[in-house]
């Protein structure tokens, strides 16, 4: 006779208390990636903090439906990236009426910079930088802007930021190579 | 591969511009999330948008209901007026009418019997008239009947 195991059933409470569980830990830990991404796209606070809710109720929504087939956090980039485009979509259907935007102007965030140990000097420097790549990023196009923040303020490996999008690698590199060119032009231009 | 390995070939600055960008969106989003919460606030003035509502509705109901109320009275008033100054016009003419005459001046209660009396006699006349104008018209097609009960009658 075999040794028994004794294997207790879980029940659908267990389960759902064990999702519920997961869940709350993928919120707390991929949050501020989320929010950082949508603070990019939009520089706008409020509504990055409303569409980085949004996502992740969303998120809540189809969690029975997520697979494991890419990353959480990949996932969630996804829905993130579709809610900005929905947002950027019905502002230029919009464009008649007079919506309110609370999008900081880019020197302003450009004033943004760790408290580093660096002098006045550097500082002044590393703020006219900043300024330079968000002049550049403000001519991508959309698409374009997506990628560049997923690779060089995300950190995104390609194959993820190809899986985010929608797009292949291919389109993913040539995105990123046509707004690195815009970054170096606006950085060598300015110099 | 991290993104740092692609700039291989590229300049320095472009690095660090890189570099400076992504921290200052990290500094940009750190503060973001520590800054504090405006749920409570907008629940808040939320919750005031229905009483807002219910209360323009009843005002505007309320609005409503004085208008009609008023209309209706207004139009009371109105008829009321008028059929005093058509009494009034009556009674004058009556009073013309019997100073033509010769008579002295009437008192008021007398004049509106004149009044009453003559509208009366009025009445009665067109009545007469009428009946008369109905019985005399016969149909066409009733005619030969019509002559056959004028013979029965004179016969």
């Amino acid at each position: 006779m075999a040794a028994g195991i004794a294997v207790k059933p879980m029940t659908v409470e267990t389960a759902e208390e064990i999702a519920a569980a997961e869940f709350a830990r993928i919120v707390a830990s991929h949050r501020p990636q989320i929010l950082r991404f949508l603070l990019a796209s939009l520089r706008d606070v409020d509504l990055a903090e409303t569409l980085t809710q949004e996502c992740f109720l969303k998120a809540h929504r189809n969690w029975k439906h997520f697979r494991g087939e890419s990353s959480a956090l990949t996932w969630l980039m996804r829905i993130a990236i579709n809610l900005q485009k929905d947002y950027w979509r019905n502002r230029r259907i919009q464009f008649w009426r007079k919506t309110q935007t609370n999008a900081v102007d880019l020197d302003e965030a450009s004033e943004w910079l760790p408290n580093g140990e660096r002098n006045a000097e550097q500082q002044i420097l590393a703020r006219e930088q900043v300024a330079q790549v968000w002049r550049a990023v403000k001519s991508l196009s959309e698409r374009q802007r997506t990628v560049f923040l997923l690779r060089y303020v995300e950190e995104r490996e390609l194959g993820e930021i190809a899986e985010a999008t929608g797009l292949s690698e291919g389109t993913v590199k040539a995105h990123l190579s046509r707004a690195l060119g815009r970054v170096r032009t606006e950085v060598r231009g300015t110099q | 591969m991290n993104w740092r390995e692609d700039l291989a070939g590229e300049s320095r600055e472009l690095g660090q511009a890189l570099e400076h960008f992504k921290a200052s969106m990290d500094a940009w989003s750190d503060a973001a999330l520590r800054r504090p919460r405006t749920v409570t606030e907008m629940a808040a003035r939320r919750n005031w948008r229905p009483a807002t509502s219910w209360a323009l509705g009843c005002l505007l109901a309320a609005g409503s209901a004085a208008g009609a109320v008023h209309q209706i009275v207004h139009r009371h008033e109105m008829a009321k007026q008028a059929a005093q100054r058509d009494a009034q016009k009556r009674a004058a003419a009556a009073r013309e009418a019997a100073s033509h005459l010769g008579a002295p001046a009437e008192k008021p209660a007398s004049v509106a019997a004149a009044v009453k009396e003559e509208a009366g006699a009025q009445d009665e006349n067109l009545l007469a008239s009428v009946d008369k104008d109905v019985s005399r018209e016969v149909p066409a097609a009733m005619e030969p009947l019509a002559q056959l009960m004028d013979g029965n009658g004179t016969e």
